[in-house]
């Protein structure tokens, strides 16, 4: 059976003042209905590009979809017409975005937007949209919602402002939701909040979710299997245990061992040194070389390719030989 | 807490009203502006008088007779009769001329702004087209052109005015677009009539509202000046076409130029004072510097 969202070898590139830079190469991720995809990463790894281009939201010109193929439920997504994108965003493939504070129109009631986005995909009258927006800001856990659908989001907290984004992306059930770093923006408490309301919402709903972030914490609270993206590519991906267990690849490795454990006595911060190479720079071997301590001469002229070394795919020369 | 404390949801459009509320210059502005309407559309029912009418000597100095306190011009024409009604139509081409001003120039800024690339460019080309011509002599030609007449002033006012709305349309509708919520929108499906409309267009609302304000007294101004230049409708009473009759004059006999004069500062300083408190009330963070 294939899965419910499947994207295929996924090129996506931006044409900048540094030529045509490729923002994402090859990447391939899929997952099923009721099934939740973590996808990790620093800033820059094309996270939210890939968010993006799901959505059918690149912004074009500059940026344009090269290659691969995103497949919703078997319907080709890459080729489809505006008008077909249109129907499918926010009714059958929704969005939670990073910031609840900038990501709600300040000049509408939240009673209102939600009103719309149900409006926008479902013929009912504006009367029964508002009260739809009631019971599910009452769903997502807002006390009072009739009230509260009535104040602009400036009078609302964050973790509320999150939970009407939520409440307005699963207005219309939809068949996947891409959650992109929902709760950076959140104090540690609420954040674990929206993360229970995420799953049950999932259970009601059967949405598959992709959970875009940086935040192994929550890959390990949400996740069933897990993406690690660097530089446009996917560089390992198998279910959440493994790769929280036994991470393969050099740069999951890192990502791992950068989260602080409590009570081990440890007294310094561990660290990844360096950043994500700008995507102009990117050169023929692989992109983590540079931060890598185990780089050797074949890292430097071949790109690695996610492969089976043994344990679950990874794309490092030095797993496939053994090296670590 | 948030859901304990009960208070009113209150937009940002009654935030900005109450701001305004508290604003002493603006809510002269509003009084003075509030008397000088007033007194266009129903002075003439206690000051009986036709503006055109020949009623005295000419240039009878103000406070020489007690029926014409404020003297009359060289036809001996009552100048309070030419203030009564020659008000409405200075106002009406004012706000005529702003609201043709506001509708190109939203349009076409919103459009720019929205689509960028070769929409913008064009759309850009022509509005610096129109920016470079001399204003006040583009709208004499229009004026000379289509025969004087209380619409064909305010039409070209509004053509020759409207880059300026254009522009600054276009800068704030790229700022918006940017923002999350109108990529939220996006991914809601809303479609990009939409999106312009109802999501960017309120939120770029406020500097609008005050530009649309201060656009309506340089209107105002403008009528004065096509009047006063000789072009304003003869037909029609106006506060400039009384200046521009009596210019030659001015050295005879003030008043027939002064009294209008003073009627067009009071009116355009009045808007100007509800312009800038309406900025203040958009802009809390600028008041206060």
């Amino acid at each position: 059976m294939t899965a419910l969202l499947d994207i295929n070898d996924l090129r996506v590139t931006f044409n900048t003042r540094y030529g045509e830079v490729t923002a994402l190469d090859s990447v391939s991720l899929n997952v099923n209905a009721g099934e939740t995809l973590g996808v990790v990463g620093e800033s820059g790894c094309g996270k939210s590009i890939t968010a993006l281009a799901t959505m059918g939201l690149i912004p074009s010109p500059p940026g344009r979809i090269a290659g691969g193929s995103i497949k919703l439920a078997g319907e080709e997504l890459t080729g489809a017409s505006d008008a077909r994108l249109r129907a499918l965003r926010g009714a059958d493939i929704a969005m939670i975005f990073q910031e609840p504070m900038t990501s709600l129109n300040p000049v509408f009631t939240v009673g209102d937007q939600i009103a719309e986005a149900i409006m926008l995909h479902q013929k009912v009258s504006a009367a029964q949209a508002f009260k739809d927006a009631i019971a599910l800001l009452d769903r997502v856990g807002i006390p009072s919602p009739a009230e509260r659908a009535r104040d602009y989001p400036h009078q609302l907290s964050g973790g509320m402002r999150q939970r009407v984004m939520i409440a307005m992306a699963v207005s219309c059930r939809p068949k996947v939701l891409i959650a992109d770093e929902p709760t950076t923006a959140l104090d540690v408490t609420v954040q674990a909040q929206i993360f229970d309301l995420l799953n049950e919402i999932q259970r009601e709903f059967g949405a598959a979710i992709i959970l875009i972030t940086h935040d192994m914490g929550a890959i390990s609270e949400m996740a069933d299997r897990v993406a690690v993206m660097y530089a446009g590519r996917v560089i390992e991906q198998a279910r959440a245990d493994d790769v929280l267990d036994a991470p393969q690849h050099p740069y999951a490795r890192g990502l791992i061992d950068c989260i602080p454990a409590l009570g081990k006595g440890e007294t310094e911060l561990r660290e990844i040194p360096g950043v994500v190479p700008p995507l102009h720079l990117l050169g023929a071997g692989c992109a983590f070389a540079d931060r890598c301590a185990h780089k050797f001469a074949r890292c430097e002229s071949e790109k690695p390719l996610l492969a089976d070394h043994g344990h679950h795919p990874a794309a490092c020369h030095a797993v496939e030989e053994g090296r670590i | 807490m948030s859901d304990m404390t009960d208070y009113k949801a209150e937009s940002p459009a009654r935030e900005a009203w109450r701001m305004f509320r508290r604003n002493v210059p603006a809510l002269a502005g509003v009084l003075i502006l509030g008397i000088i309407v007033l007194l266009t559309l129903y002075g003439q029912f206690f000051y009986a008088g036709d503006a055109f009418d020949v009623v005295w000597a000419p240039h009878e100095p103000p406070g020489a007779t007690a029926e014409y306190p404020l003297g009359t011009d060289y036809l001996g024409r009552d100048i309070i009769a030419g203030l009564l009604t020659g008000g409405g139509p200075t106002l009406a081409v004012g706000a005529v001329a702003a609201a043709i001003t506001m509708v190109i120039g939203i349009t076409l800024g919103a459009l720019a702004g929205f689509y960028g690339g070769w929409v913008d460019n064009l759309l850009m080309r022509i509005t610096e087209f129109f920016q470079v011509l001399p204003a006040l002599l583009f709208a004499m030609v229009l004026v000379t052109l289509f025969s004087p007449s209380l619409w064909t002033i305010a039409i070209a006012i509004g053509v020759v005015s409207w880059p300026q709305t254009a522009r600054l349309t276009r800068a704030e509708f790229f700022k918006i677009k940017e923002l999350e919520y109108v990529t939220a929108a996006r991914a809601i499906g809303a479609r990009n009539k939409r999106i312009i409309w109802t999501v960017i267009l309120p939120n770029a609302m406020p500097p609008l509202i005050v530009s649309a304000t201060l656009t309506i007294g340089v209107a105002i101004l403008f009528e004065a000046g096509l009047s006063f230049l000789g072009l304003g409708d003869p037909n029609v009473m106006s506060w400039g076409l009384m200046i521009g009759a009596n210019r030659e004059y001015i050295l005879d006999a003030w008043w027939p130029v002064t009294f209008p004069g003073l009627a067009i500062f009071f009116t355009v300083f009045a808007v100007s004072l509800i312009g800038d408190g309406l900025n203040d009330a958009f802009n809390p963070k600028l008041r206060e510097r």
